[in-house]
């Protein structure tokens, strides 16, 4: 290929040039957005924070397993079950410790299923207890899960966006604290490189030798960091941030139903989550005999409020179908 | 004429500095300006911009005496936070400024803190977008971008502020030749639309000395210059031809009956620069005897049917072969983005090719730690800070040696000449986190290929580095090449490869569009060519830098073909 020609190529790029299929694919992505992530940030917040609330004042086992559930569906609809596995990871070992803790550390049970007497301290195990911890860790999957859920859903801009509604500077604080990790990750992960470039040996030999091998390494990590944080301060500064009054820019989006159906279910799911409560619809007790397990998970006030939880999870679904099927007439009658 | 911005008598020391870092320096700058500021590493180019804005000594602190008015307002009184509306920067490290996560976030970032309508903000953030060709990505998160995009990024942020005074340090430095045209082009049309005064510290002087109206030389911290271009391009010929476009210095060596005197005009671009060589009794150019070629070596690192990248679905190449052989300087070049510095991580294992092989030394990289190929290949990245973990050099240089297991008895020549080489010795018992961006570079390059690896890998080895430093690393590349050596490295620096390479592959988003001689793959080339083969194509086919000819003298033009 002449000079000029393959010149003029890198100016214009060709049909089929990787710039254009990378910003193809930008464009893509960002209009197929499944699941929560086809909310508007708020949108997406209310049904997080629906999830959370449902996780709390569920305390029947079952009911509580339902949100569980439907929390991971929120994640897999929303293509980042990939992305909760770090906060599993934390999660789920914490959740059955405390399924653990409670189940030989709740007395009152009258089933008892074994018993050990260890000085002053009696440790008993119960059918009651056992459905209680059941329970518990369920609860507590859930509210950690569904806030794991908001942060890998609602991107960090818009979760400066969301603050700067209460406070602006707590917003742009979080957000910068939610981005800090990544990038000493990033950042650690390079210094890693260029040590391992250089021939020292990171990986080889056993935990300790490996972590002393890596030790040297923090002192480069903190200083670029120092650095880093100096240029955003100054970088900051000298972009106005402080100056006084800001706003909050909402960028031109289409605002589809799926937004107006999750607000709306949210809002009935509050009032039904506190009319339940103040009602006493979700009352259960596991000591010292357990209520019946099966009438709750029939009760109407319970069956409304998982239809508005699950509400937003059908539009949103529902809107990408209609979507795509929109976007491909089009093609279709171009072809 | 009214003032936007007045410095006098600015004498400035950083509060961890031994000496000043500008020293009584006085000027005034008026309305669409285009001021170029060029001077060595280290001469003060970044502090003076820094005090347009008030970040010295406001942000900095340390020791400022004199006194620095912008648009009216003394910056000891306003600070950068006042003078964001009226004073825009960019700063050297285009990934070390950004706030926000998404581009569109970004370039909306400053616009959000000027308190402006949200409906105003979105159209300034899409004409900033546009004018830097950056509307396609302006969903993308910042931690995706190129660095040459994330530089045009940095300054869309500014641009869309319309400041009245636009600060640029070194904006091109990461961008290629098309991207850079593009922007400086972007840059000069708002100045020349708005008015606004664009303040461009650069040391690829040939991008940008053709579109500033006057120029400021920095030397030491002190304001050496202050003239218009042609008054500095007649001063640099004498004092500093390592400053001067390649034409210009080309021109500056006419015979001394044809060259300009005080008086006379030196070209500063290619249109200039031909209509003087047609013009009536110019004196002609003659090919210079040129020098051996260089001769090949065994082959280093072959590279066969790689499918590289970082998501399977779109990957950056695929099907690539490329094979480097000792005695070669190759260097890669391409448009920003396009997977250089991709490819590059892979030619020692730090990242591993979707599909392929790659060799390096004839061993299948598959098989090889990083650090077990490190013997072999010597890979410097973009970031010389990286490499260092230690508080002198001396140690550092000692610890890649002793990480190598280089055999005890041949350590000391090995640093003697490592040392000898890339000129350290004034720098061992320093600690290299403190040391000025080109002796980073410098003892980073040491650092990895002190061992004298077969093939060395460096990526942007000359961003920020000034033209001595950069004439200084070309020479040592040819060398360790003529002593058998290979070295693959990444740049868009034309004028750079011209000088350094031996062997230029030019990358496109398909593949390899052109690979051979840096003499055959520039020449004809629109963006990816020098100044002096621009000029001399159609006279002097193959002609890259203004070394390889030579003016005929009187006599010679006597004497006849």
């Amino acid at each position: 290929m002449s000079a000029p020609a393959h010149a003029a190529r890198l100016v214009h790029g060709g049909p089929a040039s990787r710039p254009a299929r990378r910003a193809a694919a930008l464009r893509a992505a960002h209009r197929r957005r499944a699941g929560l992530r086809r909310l508007s940030p708020a949108g997406a917040a209310a049904v997080c924070s629906g999830l959370a609330a449902a996780g709390l004042v569920f305390s029947h086992p079952g009911q509580a397993a339902v949100v569980l559930v439907l929390t991971l569906a929120y994640g897999a609809a929303s293509g980042c079950l990939r992305r909760l596995a770090p906060f599993a990871l934390v999660a789920v070992p914490v959740a059955l410790l405390v399924a653990a803790v409670n189940a030989v550390l709740s007395p009152g049970g009258l089933d008892v299923l074994a018993a050990v007497t260890l000085g002053p301290l009696r440790l008993q195990v119960s059918v009651q207890s056992l459905w209680w911890a059941l329970a518990s860790s369920c609860r507590l999957l859930s509210v950690s899960l569904a806030a794991a859920l908001f942060t890998v859903v609602v991107g960090p801009d818009e979760q400066v966006g969301l603050g700067a509604r209460l406070s602006p500077r707590a917003g742009l604080v979080f957000s910068l604290a939610a981005r800090l990790l990544p990038v000493l990750h990033r950042d650690a992960a390079r210094i890693a490189d260029a040590q391992r470039a250089r021939g020292v040996r990171l990986d080889e030999g056993r935990v300790w030798r490996r972590a002393a091998a890596r030790l040297p390494l923090l002192s480069c990590l903190l200083v670029q960091s120092l650095e880093r944080a100096l240029d955003v301060a100054a970088a900051m500064e000298s972009r106005g941030y402080g100056a006084g009054a800001r706003t909050a820019w909402r960028p031109l989006r289409p605002r589809h139903r799926a937004d107006l159906v999750a607000g709306a279910a949210v809002v009935a799911l509050a009032a039904l989550l506190a009319g339940g409560l103040l009602l006493g619809r979700f009352r259960f007790t596991f000591f010292p005999l357990l209520d019946p397990l099966l009438p709750p998970l029939s009760d109407r006030w319970w069956l409304a409020a998982l239809a508005a939880l699950a509400l937003p999870l059908a539009a949103t679904a529902g809107t990408r179908r209609r979507r795509a099927a929109s976007a491909a007439a089009p093609a279709a009658a171009a072809r | 004429m009214e003032t936007l911005v007045r410095l006098e008598n600015v004498t400035y020391t950083y509060p961890d500095g031994q000496r000043p870092a500008l020293r009584d320096v006085s000027l005034t700058l008026g309305p669409a300006e285009i001021v170029l500021v060029v001077g060595a590493s280290g001469s003060g180019k970044s502090t003076l911009l820094r005090c347009l804005n008030g970040l010295v000594p406001r942000f900095h602190g340390g020791r400022f005496a004199g006194r620095v008015e912008v648009l009216g307002r003394d910056t000891r009184e306003a600070g950068p936070r006042e003078l964001a509306r009226g004073v825009g920067l960019v700063f050297q490290d285009p990934e070390s400024q950004a706030v926000a996560g998404t581009v569109e976030r970004e370039v909306a970032f400053g616009l959000e803190n000027l308190a402006l309508p949200s409906a105003t903000i979105t159209r300034l953030v899409e004409e900033a977008l546009v004018s830097t060709g950056l509307s396609h990505l302006r969903h993308a998160p910042l931690a995706e971008l190129s660095g040459g995009e994330l530089q045009r990024v940095a300054l869309a942020a500014v641009l869309a502020l319309q400041p009245h005074v636009i600060a640029l340090d070194e904006p091109t430095s990461q961008l290629d030749p098309v991207g850079s045209e593009d922007l400086l082009a972007a840059v000069r049309r708002l100045s020349e639309d708005s008015g606004a005064t664009v303040v461009l510290a650069e040391h690829r002087v040939e991008r940008c000395l053709h579109l500033a109206t006057r120029v400021l030389v920095l030397d030491d911290g002190r304001l050496l210059r202050d003239d218009d271009p042609q008054g500095f391009a007649r001063w640099a010929a004498r004092a500093q031809p390592d400053w001067l476009p390649p034409v210009a210095r080309l021109f500056a060596r006419r015979p001394a009956a044809a060259a300009p005197g005080d008086g006379g005009v030196l070209p500063l671009t290619v249109k200039e620069a031909r209509k003087a060589l047609a013009g009536d009794g110019a004196p002609r150019l003659r090919r210079r005897a040129p020098g051996p070629a260089p001769s090949r070596g065994a082959p280093v690192l072959e590279a066969s049917a790689l499918t590289i990248g970082y998501d399977p679905d779109l990957p950056l190449f695929e099907d690539l072969d490329l094979t480097v052989h000792g005695g070669e300087v190759v260097a890669l070049m391409g448009e920003n983005g396009v997977g250089k510095s991709t490819l590059l991580r892979h030619c020692n294992g730090l990242m591993r090719p979707l599909r392929g092989r790659v060799l390096l030394c004839g061993r299948d990289l598959a098989r090889l730690t990083v650090a077990e190929a490190a013997r072999d290949c010597g890979y410097l990245g973009q970031n010389p800070g990286d490499y260092f973990v230690r508080e002198r050099l001396a140690d550092e240089l000692a610890a890649t040696l002793e990480a190598l297991a280089v055999p005890r008895e041949r350590r000391a020549a090995l640093l003697a000449e490592a040392v000898a080489g890339l000129d350290l010795a004034p720098l061992l018992e320093r600690d290299p986190r403190g040391l000025s961006g080109g002796e980073r570079t410098r003892a980073a390059l040491a650092t990895v290929a002190c061992h004298q690896p077969a093939l060395l890998v460096l990526d942007e080895p000359t961003r920020g580095t000034d033209p001595a430093h950069k004439r200084d690393l070309a020479a040592r590349l040819r060398a360790r090449a003529e002593a058998g050596g290979a070295v693959l490295l990444v740049t868009h620096d034309v004028e750079f490869a011209a000088l350094a390479a031996t062997r230029v592959v030019l990358l496109g988003s398909d593949g390899v569009l052109a690979d051979g001689a840096p003499s055959a793959v520039f020449d004809g080339a629109l963006f990816f060519s020098t100044q002096v083969n621009r000029l001399l194509r159609h006279r002097l086919p193959g002609v890259l830098r203004e070394d390889e000819v030579e003016w005929e003298t009187a006599t010679d033009a006597e004497a006849g073909p």
